[in-house]
């Protein structure tokens, strides 16, 4: 079995007392588009500081590609490409000239055809000064400086960001052509529809803390599922504190909507008896499973 | 070091350099060309010495007026200012945002998410604060020995001007070591370009009271400028061997202990 690309082991971030991340434990094979979800101030921007070296650890260790995020961070970041969360690129230079300037870092053969071909995807003008450019062109230059190298390995903070619709599916359908090259890409978003389009596996940070590392089908046909039932007079008594009816029940008149992560045969034998006049059982939506592991 | 770094900062500090030396030579220039009129005008500026405050031209640092009169010891008052405050300012404020603009830009989330050790961070923008250091000397060494030949009156020493230049290189060198020093403790990323000149500011303020003061002559020492040999027109003016050595030391242990910071430095954004 190969090497996972990512290995975290009881991964641990303080921020002082204050919490950052805690004991994280992931690991991702070569070749996966993971995605890595959770609201905002869940740690997924520590957690990915921690990987690049920009923060370091308080505990526990990773290793990226079989080498140590923090001894071995250059040999990482050489295989490696990241695109931030906030792109503030140097404001006095020029698109092209940033480009060129990280490929200089890199080393890349052929650098400016490459840089050409990827602003013409993405439709930048090469000579404009970078302090001009809108959020979402500075973000577009991030995507194509983390592509230039081919990295290995893709870790990405909330990509789509300041994108238009069709310049974030021109970026995905860049990331799905460089996973099917090879590369691994690590995914974190708080958009679910975006993680839900992309990625086979995802894990749920929540406080710091991985709470749930599931393959996005998994996830979908888990036992939660969305139940609307309608009776035939009122709604009885007592069926609203049913143990594995999540919260957001909401009754109205003779119907009652929930969602199920019990047992089914419990709720059949519950409903067993009552005057029902029609029930709908569908399947959640990934918003509505992420707010289930939320609350 | 990285190449590339160390070529990008050398650009971007260009016009910070040219500004910079601009401003300093032409004050120093144009004050020297006052020297003629000064010498003219002895009597009456002897006169208005006479009422100002005792220890107002310490603030120069000049101990005698007569000293005023001879083309270097003119010169050297005036350096005081421009070259010896103003210098100082230009070098702390350099060297403590070279490392610091990288975090509170945010631009330091590409630049150490690419293939470069901190290390070679440190080392290129090191290569560019030394370089624009020496660079501002060389040039204003180069326009005031200009002055001096244009406006003396009589012979001077040359050894006591070159003297003078490299003690207020030497004072820049660690300015700069401070200012790596300041950026490199700062948590939460902004830039200290206030704090960095108020603390020249301080420092020279301390030595110049220390030497108006006897009582806090002690306190002196707490300034680099103490070990700064103003006397120029001392015929035994020479480079101190122990002021020359503080003046070595410090800075190398001020990025010695900059550099191990900073390879451990969290990198808040």
């Amino acid at each position: 079995m190969s090497t996972p690309v990512i290995q975290i082991s009881d991964l641990t971030r303080r921020y002082g007392r204050d919490r950052g991340i805690d004991k994280i434990n992931l690991q991702v094979e070569e070749g996966e588009i993971f995605g890595f979800i959770g609201p905002n101030g869940a740690g997924k921007s520590t957690t990915i500081r921690v990987l690049l070296n920009l923060l370091f650890p308080t505990a526990g260790s990773a290793r990226i590609m079989g080498f140590d995020i923090v001894r071995d961070s250059k040999k990482i970041r050489s295989r490696t490409g990241y695109i931030p969360s906030e792109a503030s690129p140097w404001p006095d230079m020029a698109a092209r000239e940033f480009l060129l300037y990280c490929a200089s870092f890199y080393g890349v053969p052929r650098a400016d055809r490459k840089i050409i071909e990827l602003m013409e995807v993405f439709d930048i003008e090469p000579g404009r000064k970078i302090s001009n450019l809108s959020s979402g062109n500075r973000k577009k230059l991030s995507i194509i400086q983390s592509l230039l190298h081919s990295p290995g390995l893709l870790i990405v903070d909330e990509p789509t960001t300041g994108l238009d619709p069709l310049m974030q599916q021109r970026f995905f359908d860049l990331l799905r052509s460089e996973n099917r090259r090879g590369m691994t890409v690590f995914f974190s978003s708080h958009t679910l529809s975006d993680v839900q389009m992309l990625c086979g596996r995802v894990a749920i940070i929540k406080e710091g803390r991985i709470i749930n590392v599931e393959a996005i089908e998994t996830l979908r046909k888990k036992q939660l599922k969305n139940i609307r039932i309608e009776f035939i007079d009122t709604v009885p008594e007592n069926l609203a504190d049913l143990p594995g009816m999540e919260n957001g029940v909401s009754v109205s008149g003779k119907s009652m909507k929930f969602t199920w992560s019990g047992d089914m045969k419990s709720l059949i034998a519950a409903l067993s008896g009552k005057d029902i006049a029609d029930i709908t059982v569908e399947e959640p939506s990934l918003e509505e499973i992420f707010m289930h592991y939320y609350n | 070091m990285n190449r590339g770094l160390f070529l990008r900062e050398l650009r971007s500090n260009a016009m910070a350099l040219l500004v910079w030396t601009a401003v300093i030579t032409f004050l120093t220039t144009a004050t020297m060309s006052l020297y003629g009129i000064f010498l003219e005008n002895n009597a009456k500026i002897l006169a208005m010495v006479s009422i100002l405050p005792e220890g107002a031209l310490q603030f120069k640092g000049v101990s005698d007026i007569n000293d005023l009169f001879s083309v270097l010891g003119f010169y050297s008052a005036n350096n005081v200012i421009y070259m010896l405050v103003l210098g100082s300012i230009y070098s702390i404020v350099l060297s403590s945002n070279i490392l610091l603009k990288e975090e509170y830009g945010r631009t330091a989330e590409f630049l150490l998410s690419w293939p470069v050790t901190r290390g070679q961070v440190f080392f290129s923008k090191l290569a560019v604060v030394v370089i624009n250091i020496v660079a501002i000397n060389l040039i204003i060494t180069v326009a005031g020995y200009i002055s001096l030949e244009t406006c003396k009156k009589e012979p001077y020493n040359i050894d006591a001007f070159l003297i003078m230049s490299l003690y207020t290189l030497l004072l820049h060198l660690f300015f700069a070591g401070l200012g790596l020093f300041i950026s490199v403790l700062v948590r939460k990323p902004r830039p200290v370009t206030t704090l960095s000149v108020a603390l020249v500011m301080v420092l020279y303020f301390i030595f110049t009271i220390s030497n108006i003061t006897p009582d806090l002559s002690w306190a002196g020492y707490v300034s680099p400028y103490k070990f700064i040999d103003l006397d120029v027109v001392n015929p035994a003016y020479r480079i101190e061997p122990v002021n020359a050595l503080y003046l070595t030391i410090c800075p190398f242990l001020l990025i010695f202990i900059s550099r191990r910071i900073y390879l451990r430095k969290d990198i808040y954004l």
